[in-house]
Parts: structure tokens; sequence; C-alpha cells
């Protein structure tokens, strides 16, 4: 639906004369005498409506159910008129309530009897109603503002309702042509100002209202082009219960509504409590709620069919029509739903839904029953067939479920897929990362200190957290250890306290503490065969890890800093390393340098670590030759149980990236993989051990020899 | 978006065309030769499209329902017979049919109908059906346009001079526009030979069929996609914006929400999150679906076997009954999920929300969510005992409050009957006694309806003279001087008629409990 439509508008203007004091004739009887009181007493005599009453309550129904639907951005401008105009409130959206509204009528209240006629008129009402359509919303400001150079696309509509006690035909010409008049004018007025919006397309509806039992002195026209900015239409309405169907009718025409009737609804009685009765609720939503049974209507496709051979038990009966015609409604059954479970539904609509009789008893029970739902946990959803209702901090929605055969069935499952034969992932750590990256709803504006809003900031904190994640349990000896987490859970932080790096550096002296007791680490040995490495090489992983993981934050600030430096210095190098280092010794200034840049120390930190991701994979290749049991389902992490290798081979690849990549080998090394691709591997190679292949097996076999057969011990 | 496809087979799609030296070809070949292109495309590219063949000339017949198996349709295809006259119109009507029988009304879809251009003659032409247009009972209507969403790919075995000849190349035009304007029609450029039907079902392949790939990333954390089906671009407001948003190809998550919180959203549309191999030397992608080719085997199971964030991805929002929130584009998001098709097979699922800063009201506006972090105190409890979602919009609606409506005599008659029986009740229900006569009064204070005040005050009154003798003398003072004040509010004077003026109980020595009874 286009943004500002007619109905971003709606302008009431209500005849405050003194006609309107008139009695509608209905009477009500609002003395109900129980029967045991009934004697001797008189009964009070029935009161009675004026026209100003059936006008302002039916009016105000027509806004109660316009902004349950529509909180915002449909607005209404309310207008009173007797010897000048009274407006009641503003197109602001914080004036656009019913209780807003109903606060300013009290204040006017009915129209005084002994006003005279000759001054008061509809007339004033109407002018400013055209005038008021002129004047800009927040919303029109926005979309302008928004659009700069393009602000023309923005348009202005409106309607008028009009609600008078028009004398004759004639004097509803003279209403019309006095409407065109003031646009015109006020057009003009208006392309000369920035507040100010010319009217394009203006409707007015005019409500002829009359007492009971008179001949209505109006008759009834549907609409027609007064001129290219303005139609109109007149309807001739009798007070009461008649005026408040016709604005029923016309506020479901004005904004796209519909009407659904859920019925069988039960509910238990308040005196026999353990017996229900069974009760209907007519609900308005947007008529796109009905949108399968439209089409399918028109198409001749039997919906009814359907929904029984898909959903069981569950079914809905056609549209009837009720009130000689004049509404139709969709009928529902109502089925409460048998499971308590969450879950996600397909769903391809939700609209907001506003009861046609909001304070009738089964109104007010069903809606009470959604509304106190999400409190007690007792099921906040029922299903209604292709529908279902269900509500979201106390406001009630009709989803529209899909209940047609889906395009997308029979899927390929995720396992065997890219990734899918990978067993050990780490599940369970990423549904921590992921509750610890859920949001939450900030106030309006609220920006930090950086002026990013919080979505940024989420984005963000999902970048800092993933800067050195594993995803699998085998590429990682830190995040499979207890004593690391407090460490790993602070230096994702975007600030941390002086607390905060003392107990990293807890955490690293406790490593060492570890290391000196020469604790074991749950260093993987998947891809190495034999026992895995040697204790002081499991550690030296382990601090390399933790030292790339730290790496990865050493720009955030200063004490982030100090972490890693806490790490160096505690850490045990290898001789070979230390030896290195002192060679290396005018390389590194010149990486402190860099250190303090700290982005590009990251991208470096990248490109060892994407080497080592590298090798990782190559070793997979590798493995992939050998015949394997493999688990289908990602879900069950099994990572310990796959064949040992030898040590040497695991530390080679990673020593290899320990220094500083060149240029030259890097790019040696895409060659040669691209090589590879291109040519089976030599039998020998793949089945190598260590880059050495053992020839003539077949006689060892043959002999049956106690062998090593792709460095694996077989009997 | 399954596909149908429309085939001509009436006697003119026999009609030889005129190549020098080289075998003889019918347009029905040149046809079958371009779909079979299409085919063997959507095998490699798009496998997970449903397709039917529909052949049609004075009748129409389904060749091939709804499949993914794209060598029933190719054999479908090569035994394609041939018969009499075209008549569009019947067979339109045929696949609005099978459309809506196999996915309802509201699941979009691609029609690529191929035809000659010779559209028939006399009765059931097309042109007889366009002229006849306007002049149809609503059981006779024309089937364009259908009821669920269409794009219409219209063909031609044939080139524009030829079309324009006669009249079809603006029936068919017409035709396009009748069915909503999406879609496009093809034409062959130079000689209709085998290689210009291959440009041109290549022009629809480029356009309808190419597979949607992205990178779904999470901060670091990045996988290489395909959404299936292409997730189209949308509109939102033709007036004021009317540029359509696509959705990019770099999805990126923002953060993570529980299922119960996200409960059950709308959607525009579902999409299948496939993780696929990216051969970024050769700079070709793969499909990352499974039965590949045989030569794909090696690859796919190399694919298989290393770590995919999608997988990791999947698996901990299946566990946790969760869902990440993804942006799409500027001011549009979507969510990702985990799908079960069955209780083996589960899938990566994406589904869009309608574009917009604030898709869900319930969620609130998608740029102020931020991270848990962020905030005093964790929203969702130390113990995950509550939630900051759903979040409360500004005002109640009015059955969440207690309105006031009196449309119906009986809403009145219930209104007065609840303070009437109130008022046999005090002192006991001083409290609601006055709530109920308050709420009442706004409403008539409001509402104009001075009468009304007037009549319940005398109610009171009448009441306050039909008390026992065993009733409290609390509930007489109260009676009147409730009588009283509606009376005064019904004169309209602005010092008792103000709308938020309460009536309040009146101070009696009795109110206070029963101590002060005797000193009346």
């Amino acid at each position: 639906m286009r943004m500002f439509s007619v109905s971003h508008k709606t302008v009431f203007v209500v005849d405050h004369c003194p006609y309107m004091t008139e009695s509608s004739r209905q009477q009500i009887e609002c003395d109900m005498l129980t029967k045991s009181r009934a004697q001797g007493v008189i009964p009070l005599a029935p009161v009675s409506k004026s026209l100003w009453t059936c006008a302002v309550e039916c009016s105000m129904e027509y806004c109660r159910i316009l902004y349950d639907i529509y909180p915002t951005r449909k607005l209404v401008n309310y207008i009173v008129s007797d010897s000048e105009f009274h407006i009641l409130n503003s197109w602001r959206q914080e004036d656009q309530s019913v209780q807003e509204l109903m606060t300013a009528l009290a204040a006017v209240g009915p129209p005084n009897p002994r006003e005279d006629p000759e001054c008061c008129s509809i007339l004033h009402g109407l002018v400013a109603a055209v005038e008021s359509l002129c004047k800009i919303t927040e919303y029109q400001h926005e979309a302008r503002t928004a659009l700069v150079d393009l602000a023309d696309r923005v348009a202005n509509r409106g309607r008028i309702i009009c609600l008078t006690n028009a004398k004759s035909d004639t004097h509803v010409r003279m209403l019309e042509d006095c409407v065109l008049e003031t646009i015109q004018e006020q057009n003009k007025l208006a392309a000369g100002s920035d507040r100010l919006m010319p009217i394009q397309q203006c409707e007015l509806v005019l409500v002829h209202i009359y007492p009971q039992g008179d001949d209505t002195l109006v008759s009834d026209r549907p609409k027609k082009e007064i001129s290219s900015v303005l139609s109109s239409e007149v309807h001739s309405v009798r007070a009461g219960r008649h005026l408040a169907s016709k604005l029923n009718v016309l506020v479901q025409q004005h904004f796209d509504l519909a009407s659904t009737t859920i019925t069988n609804i039960p509910m238990k009685e308040e005196q026999h409590a353990n017996t229900s009765a069974n009760y209907d609720v007519e609900l308005l939503h947007h008529r796109d709620a009905h949108m399968e049974f439209i089409k399918s209507g028109f198409s001749g496709v039997s919906f009814t069919t359907r929904c029984q051979k898909d959903k069981g038990d569950l079914h809905m009966a056609g549209s009837t029509s009720r009130d000689s015609g004049l509404k139709e409604t969709v009928t529902l059954k109502w089925c409460t739903p048998r499971t308590n479970s969450v879950e996600l539904h397909y769903c391809t609509g939700a609209y907001r839904i506003s009861p046609v009789e909001v304070n009738s008893r089964p109104s007010s029970c069903l809606t009470n029953f959604l509304l106190n739902g999400i409190f007690t946990f007792t099921p906040s959803e029922i299903i209604v067939i292709s529908h279902m209702l269900s509500c979201h901090g106390g406001e009630i929605f009709l989803h529209m479920l899909n209940s047609t055969r889906s395009t997308l069935e029979d899927p390929p499952s995720i396992s065997e897929g890219c990734g899918g034969r990978v067993t050990d992932y780490r599940i369970t750590d990423f549904g921590e990362f992921m509750r610890e990256n859920r949001l939450t709803p900030f106030a309006d504006m609220s920006l930090d200190a950086a002026g990013r809003p919080p979505i940024e900031r989420a984005k963000a904190q999902l970048e800092r957290h993933t800067r050195y994640w594993p995803m699998i349990i085998s590429q990682t000896t830190i995040f499979n250890m207890q004593a690391v987490v407090p460490l790993a859970n602070l230096i994702v932080k975007d600030t941390m306290t002086e607390d905060d790096v003392l107990t990293c550096q807890k955490t690293v002296y406790n490593l060492v503490d570890m290391e000196r007791k020469n604790d074991p680490l749950p260093i993987s040995t998947v891809g190495s065969r034999g026992k895995g490495p040697k204790r002081d090489e499991q550690y030296r992983i382990m601090w390399n890890e933790l030292e790339t993981l730290v790496k990865t934050h050493v720009g955030t600030s200063e004490r982030h800093q100090q972490v890693l430096e806490c790490i160096i210095a505690c850490r045990s190098k290898p001789p070979e390393e230390e030896e290195r280092k002192k060679r290396g010794r005018k390389r590194e200034d010149k990486e402190d340098k860099t250190e303090k840049n700290g982005k590009e120390l990251e991208e470096k930190m990248w490109t060892q670590d994407s080497d080592r991701l590298k090798g990782a994979m190559e070793r997979e290749k590798e493995d992939q030759s050998e015949s394997e049991v493999i688990k289908d389902s990602p879900d069950s992490p099994e990572p310990f149980n796959k064949k040992p290798r030898l040590a040497t081979e695991e530390i080679q690849p990673l020593e290899k990236s320990k220094g500083p990549v060149s240029l030259f080998s890097l790019w040696t090394n895409r060659i040669t993989q691209a090589n590879s691709r291109k040519h089976q591997e030599f039998a020998g190679r793949i089945n190598s051990v260590n880059n050495k292949a053992e020839l003539y097996q077949h006689l060892k076999d043959e002999n049956g020899l106690d062998v090593h057969e792709n460095g694996k011990a077989t009997r | 978006m399954p596909t149908v496809v429309l085939m001509d087979a009436s006697l003119s799609m026999t009609r030889p065309v005129s190549l020098e030296g080289s075998e003889e070809f019918q347009r029905k070949n040149l046809a079958v030769h371009g779909l079979t292109m299409l085919f063997e495309h959507m095998a490699m590219n798009y496998r997970l499209e449903f397709t039917a063949l529909v052949a049609f000339s004075s009748l129409w017949e389904l060749m091939v329902p709804f499949t993914r198996d794209y060598n029933a349709l190719q054999e479908a295809l090569s035994n394609l017979e041939d018969f009499d006259k075209t008549c569009l119109e019947l067979a339109l009507q045929g696949v609005s049919t099978i459309m809506q029988q196999e996915w309802g009304s509201a699941c979009p879809c691609q029609l690529v109908l191929v035809t000659d251009g010779a559209l028939g003659i006399g009765r059931g032409s097309l042109r007889h059906s366009l002229a006849t247009l306007k002049q149809r009972g609503e059981d006779k209507k024309f089937p364009l346009p259908f009821p669920f969403p269409c794009k219409l790919y219209i063909m031609c075995i044939s080139n524009a001079e030829e079309l324009q000849t006669t009249d079809a190349m603006d029936n068919l035009e017409q035709l396009l526009i009748l069915s909503g304007g999406e879609g496009q029609i093809f034409t062959m450029e130079g000689p209709l030979c085998l290689k210009s039907v291959q440009a041109m079902f290549g022009k629809l392949i480029e356009q309808a069929y190419m597979p949607f790939h992205a990178v779904l990333r999470c901060g670091h954390l990045t996988s290489d996609v395909q959404v299936f089906p292409r997730p189209e671009p949308v509109m939102i407001d033709e007036e004021v914006d009317p540029v359509p948003k696509h959705v990019l190809t770099e999805l990126e998550i923002v953060g993570f929400i529980e299922i119960a919180d996200i409960a059950s959203p709308p959607v525009l549309s579902r999409h299948l999150v496939l993780p696929i191999a990216v051969n970024k030397e050769a700079d070709e992608v793969g499909a990352g679906t499974t039965d590949e080719m045989e030569e794909d085997t090696s690859t796919n199971q190399m694919a298989g076997k290393s770590p995919n964030f999608c997988v990791l991805l999947h698996g901990s929002l299946k566990v946790e009954g969760m869902v990440a929130l993804v942006q799409l584009g500027p001011d549009w998001y979507g969510m990702l999920y985990s799908q079960a098709d069955s209780k083996k097979k589960s899938n990566l699922m994406m589904s869009l929300f309608e574009p917009g800063p604030e898709p869900l009201p319930w969620l609130g506006k998608v740029s102020q969510l931020g991270p848990i972090s962020d905030a005093p105190e964790n929203p969702y409890g130390e113990d995950d005992s509550k939630s900051p979602f759903p979040v409360q919009p500004k005002s109640k609606r009015s059955y969440a409050q207690n309105v006031t409506v009196w449309i119906k005599a009986s809403g009145l008659q219930t209104d007065v009957q609840k303070i009437l029986r109130n008022a046999r009740k005090l002192p006991e229900k001083t409290q609601t006694f006055y709530k109920e006569l308050n709420r009442l009064r706004k409403a008539a204070l409001a509402f104009g309806f001075w009468e009304l005040l007037k009549g319940v005050a005398e109610l009171l009154e009448r009441e306050c003279t039909l008390l026992p003798d065993s009733a409290h003398p609390d509930a007489a003072f109260q009676l009147s001087h409730a009588a009283q004040q509606l009376k005064l509010a019904s004169t309209g004077d602005s010092q008792y008629a103000a709308f938020e003026h309460n009536i309040t109980p009146m101070l009696t020595d009795f109110s206070g409990g029963g101590g002060g009874s005797d000193r009346l």
C-alpha cells in the first residue's frame, strides 16, 4: 500500500450546531429491574441519545478501530463546527489516541441549544478541514527531508468525513462547492509555503444524520468525481444503530479491512463453572489476511478440501454474508493448540486485529485470554486453521500461515553439503557465543561515544569476538582448556579494566604453573600419528595459539597490549626460536613499530593463520584417501577418534608458518596447490608417511609380517 | 519459484527453417534444442527448481508434472508429437489450474512460453481472445492475470521482423502487460539456427535462472553460499521509493535472538542457504548441492571435509533454539534458522522480512538492537529467566484497556447494571463502585450524553430510598453523594464536568472502619 494514500490523513468534521441536540429517538432502557425488586418500584424513563452523541460515539468507534489496526502512520484530525471551528487535536503522532479525543470532546460538550442557529454552520469546519489537510504531517516531513531533490514524490492526499444534518440535496451541493473552492484557494497558498502542501486528492464523505422516524431530506449518492482533486459521496443514515454500522462499513472500506468471525470458541460460564458454551467473536484486520481465500474464491479452487487434506482435523468454512449483504465475514473455526512448544511457523503475514464489539463478553474473554497468555505461559497462540492468533507485547496479531505445498521440500541435508562430513564442530561453544551475542532493544537514539547506533555496536562485537575463532575442536587447544576461559572471555572486550588485566595475567601464570608441573593438555591428536606431540611441544602449540588470540586484540587498547606482553614474558621459548630471535632482532624492531599500528599486524596474523589453516586442509586432503568411519551428523562431535599420526609431521608445517611468509613462498605454495589439483597424485606420495613411501609393501603383507601401512600399525 | 514450460505443439511449429547446406530443421527442433539447453543448465546449477512441462495446441496436456527430474522433462520433450492449431487461452487456463492445484494461489511462478509466434486464427486465437476481453462474464474471464504472481517469459522461435509483419508482436506485448508486466519477450536475432536459439535461451538463463551466490558473514567467520530460490527484488512504495530493493551478496549476521522472542514473524519469502565450495583459482563456482556430476565428486568430498561456517551455525542454531538476525541491505533484514524437513534432514534456512527499519513491531527498530553487554544488566537475567522482548508499544490497544463503547444498548445497560450491583454492596464495594461510576461519567461527558448522567443520578437516589434497614449507614451517604456529583456534572458546569476530574468517595465517619459509628 502506498504510504501517502488518501488514508494517510483523515479529517472528521462533526456538526456542533444547535439542531444536533435533537434526540435520535432511539430509546435505551437502562433501568433493568431484577424480578425480586420489581414490586412497587416505578422504572426510570428510558434515555435517548442526541444526534450529537450518536455522531461522536460512532466517530470514536471509527477511530478506535483505526488506531487498533494502524497505531502509527494513519492520522486523524478532529474538528467540530458551530459558530466557529474547534480543532480538537493535531496531526502529531502523540495526539493520535481515542483518549486524547475523548478529553477534548468532553471539553467541548454537547451543542448549546440556545445558540443562534443563523451563526452556526458546518462550513466553518469544512474550511478548517481543507486547511488542515494542507498542513504537513511529521511523516510527510520526514519523507520529504529524506528524498531531498525528489521531495515532490511525497504526495498530499486526504479524506474528509463530515457528520452533519443537511437540509437538502442543494445544501449538500453547496457544501461540496465550498470544499472545492477552499481547496483551490488553499492550494495556491500552499504552493508558496514550506510547511504546507497543496492537496492532490481529496475524498469528501458526507454523512447526513437524521432522527429515527423522520423521512430523509437528502438522498444517497455514490462516489463521484467533482473535479480532478475532489471526489464526493453522500450517505443518508438514521442516527443510532444504522449510523454505527455505516461507519463500521466505511472504516473497512477506507482502510482495506476485512472481517473474520471466529466460531465455536469454548468459554466457561460464570454460573456453571464446569461447563463451557461456544461463542463467536468477530474481528477486523487488514484484508490481506484473507488473500488466500479471496484468490482461490476467484479461481474456483476449493480451499476447504486442501485444508482437510493437509491439516487433518482442521477445516474452514467458506465466506458467509450477514447483515443483508452489507458485511462480509470469513468464518474460521476455533482450534485450541495441542502443543505448548515454541515453534517457528512459516507465516506469510501478521495483521493487527480489532474486535468489532470490544466490550462484549465473548470478545473481552478472547482478548484477555490472548493478552494474558504470555504471562501465565498457557498457550498464547491459537491456530485457527490457516491462521493463528498471537499476542506480542499487548498487541494481538492474526498470523496468516502457509498451508500449501512448499517449493523447498526435500532439500539436500546440510550434512551432505560442504563441511557436512566434519564431525567435531564446536557446536556448544558457538551456542555460548550466540548467547553472548544476543540482541536487546535500546532506547531511541542511544549512540555510543563513537556515535554508533546499537546495531553497529552489535556488529562490532561480533567482529571482535570472531577475530580468532577456530570452528572445530581439533583445530584448537586453548578453547578446550578450562584454564584459558577467563582470559578468552576478557580479551574480546572493547574496554578492559585494570582488574580484567589482572585476571588475564593470573590466567597466564596459571598456565605457566601447569607447564612447570607438566600437566597434560587436551591437545588434539587428530591427524597426528603415534602418541602425538611431546609434552613440551604441546605447550609450545598452546602458547602459540594463545599468542595468536591475544595478538588479534592487541590494537584495541593499552591494556590488551599488557596481556600480550605478559604472555610473551612468561611463555617458555624453545631453544631454536630463541636463537632465531637473536638473529632477527633487527627485524623485530621493525615489527614493534608496526605493532603500534595494530591493524597492519592484524593482517599479518591473518596471513600466518590462514597458512596454518591451509596446512590443516592439506593434511585433510591426504586423509581423504583413507577410508574412515564418518559420522553423518554434525551435531555429535567426536573429535578424538581419528587416527594418530607421527608427531614430526604435525610440527613441520607449523614450524614453517612461524617466520614471516615471503611473497615468493606464498606464490609457490599457491602454484603448487593449483598444480596438484590438476594431476592425480602419485599413489606412493599419497600413501607416504612423512614424505617417505615404503616400497614393496605387498611383499610384507604376503609374508604376514607386522608392518606399517599408511603409517598405521596393522596386524 | 516453480517453472511451467508451456510448449507450442501446433502444426505451425513444424515449419522448416531454411538453412544453406546443413540438414533441415523444423522450428520445433530449434525450440527443443533451446529447452534442452535450459534443462541442462537447471540440472547443473538450479536443480532444486520444480519444473512442469505442458504442451498445447487447441487442447493442452500436462506432459510432466512438477519435478526436479530433468531427465524426465528432457525425455518428454523429445517424444513430443505434433498437433493442430494454436489456442493459447485454454492453455493459460490450464497453467493456472495446474499451478494452483500444486502450490496454492500465493506461490510465485515462472512461465516459459515457447511458441513460433503464429498465434492461431479465428475463435481461440490470441487475437480473438484479446479482442473479446471486455465482453466476458465472471465465469469466462481471461486467465491472465493469474491469481498468483507470475513472471512470463515468451520465447519466440522467430525473429522480431517476422513477428512485426503480423500483429503477433502487439498481441504478445499485450499478453505480457495483462499478466502484470513481469517478464520479457525474447526473439531470435539473425537467421533461425541453432546458434541464435542458443543465444536466446542464454539470455533467458542469464535473466531468470542464474543461481544467487553470496557470502554469509558473522564477524570474521564466513562461508560462500547459494541462496535458493533467488531472492526477488522488492518494491516498498512505488510512489515514494520506486526503486526495487535487491538482496546484497554479502549477508551479514548482526546478532542472535531466541525463537520464542522472534515469535513466528511474517516473512516475504523463504530460502535455502546452501554452503558452496568456491574454487577461487579457476574463478568458477560449483553448486554446493548433493549428488553432483561424476567428475565433481572428488572436489565435493574435499569440500565436505573442510569445516564450513554454515554447518557450525546451523548446528548451534538448532541446538540452542535460536535464530540469527541477518542484514540483507540498507534497512532490510531477515533471519537464519534451522529448518527440519524430516527427522534426519535439516537445513539452514533464511526468511526475508519486509524491508524497512521496523519489520516486526515486537522487536522495535532493528537499528536500536544492540549487544547485551552494553546493557547495564543482562536483560535475559543471569539464568535466562526473562527476556527484553516483546517490545511494548507506546500506547495500549482498545482491547487492552477498559474502553467504554455504547454503540449497542447492551453495552450501556451492562455498565449501568455494574454500578447498581456495586451500589447494593456498599460500603464493601466502595472502590469498585466509584471506579465504574467514574468510567461511566467520563464516557458520558465525552459523548455529550448528559441525559444519562441525570438518569443514573436518579437511579442512585432511588437505590438510596430502597436501602433495607440492615444496610450500613455509609451506603446512604455514598449513594446520595454520588447522585449529587453526577447531577452537577450533567449541568456542564466546568467546575464539575471536567473530564479529568474524578468523583471521590465521600469522607464519612464510617469510611475509616467500624470505629465512629455512634457519632452520628
